[in-house]
């Protein structure tokens, strides 16, 4: 039986820290066996929750990230969490095409973090923060191909 | 992130290399916004993707700006050279329903 790992980051709210987090997290899942697409996969999906924390979460004003990652029995769990504004409306904010700042945003994000991982949970609370949790697991159909 | 514009009559070529996300995103948005304003001729952006190694939805952003500057000018917007993955994200963001995949910009600038 696998071991259980996990790793646990802590970062400004600093839009470099964009790339350094789905580098790390893609670094970090690649201990599992995905394929090529599915670690590209997980790295849109962190990238877009970790965006959607430093905009929307800190309105790009200075806060913390805190990301939280592990893996058991072949499934990868990431955690991403912000403690800004939070969100009011969820299901609205995770509609694709919804953008609380349309002229700058696609409001896809949370479109390709379903897209690309198995499984996304949203907590949120207004002025406490937003925790993004998701899941994917090695070798789960839905992880593969294009629609 | 690096990118390069060229201007071939109508067309805007733009070559980006690298990774267009949320930090390297508003330089290139800013740009190719100038690029656009003082070219007022140019009705084809055709945007070689092939050194491009990640985008999300910050860079999909500044490329659907674009996209909207083009239809007011009545053009189009055209990718060219496409990896799977690149090909995939732009496919799930609706870009193939907004844009044309072509293997070179020369074929591009032989069909507009």
């Amino acid at each position: 039986m696998e071991s259980t790992n996990w790793i646990k980051l802590e970062f400004p709210s600093d839009t470099r820290n964009v790339a350094f987090a789905r580098t790390a997290l893609a670094l970090f899942a690649a201990q599992l066996d995905w394929t090529l697409d599915e670690l590209e996969d997980i790295k849109v999906a962190v990238s877009e929750a970790v965006s959607n924390s430093i905009i929307h979460g800190y309105q790009l004003q200075e806060g913390i990230v805190h990301v939280h990652a592990s893996h058991s029995n072949q499934i990868l769990k990431i955690t991403i969490e912000d403690f800004g504004q939070g969100i009011a409306d969820i299901e609205q904010a995770t509609e694709t095409g919804y953008s609380s700042i349309p002229e700058e945003r696609m409001g896809l994000g949370f479109t390709f973090m379903y897209e690309y991982m198995d499984e996304v949970q949203v907590i949120s609370e207004v002025n406490v923060g937003t925790k993004v949790t998701m899941f994917k697991r090695v070798g789960h159909p839905e992880s593969h191909g294009t629609n | 992130m690096h990118y390069s514009f060229e201007i071939e009559g109508q067309a805007l070529l733009a070559t980006l290399e690298g990774e267009l996300d949320l930090h390297t995103s508003p330089e290139f948005k800013e740009e190719i916004i100038t690029i656009f304003e003082t070219h007022p001729q140019i009705k084809y952006l055709i945007i070689n993707v092939q050194g491009m190694s990640f985008i999300d939805s910050s860079g999909l952003g500044v490329i659907l700006g674009r996209y909207r500057e083009l239809q007011t000018r009545g053009g189009k917007l055209f990718f060219v050279q496409a990896n799977p993955q690149i090909k995939r994200i732009l496919q799930l963001s609706g870009f193939q329903k907004i844009s044309e995949f072509a293997n070179s910009a020369n074929e591009v600038l032989e069909r507009i």
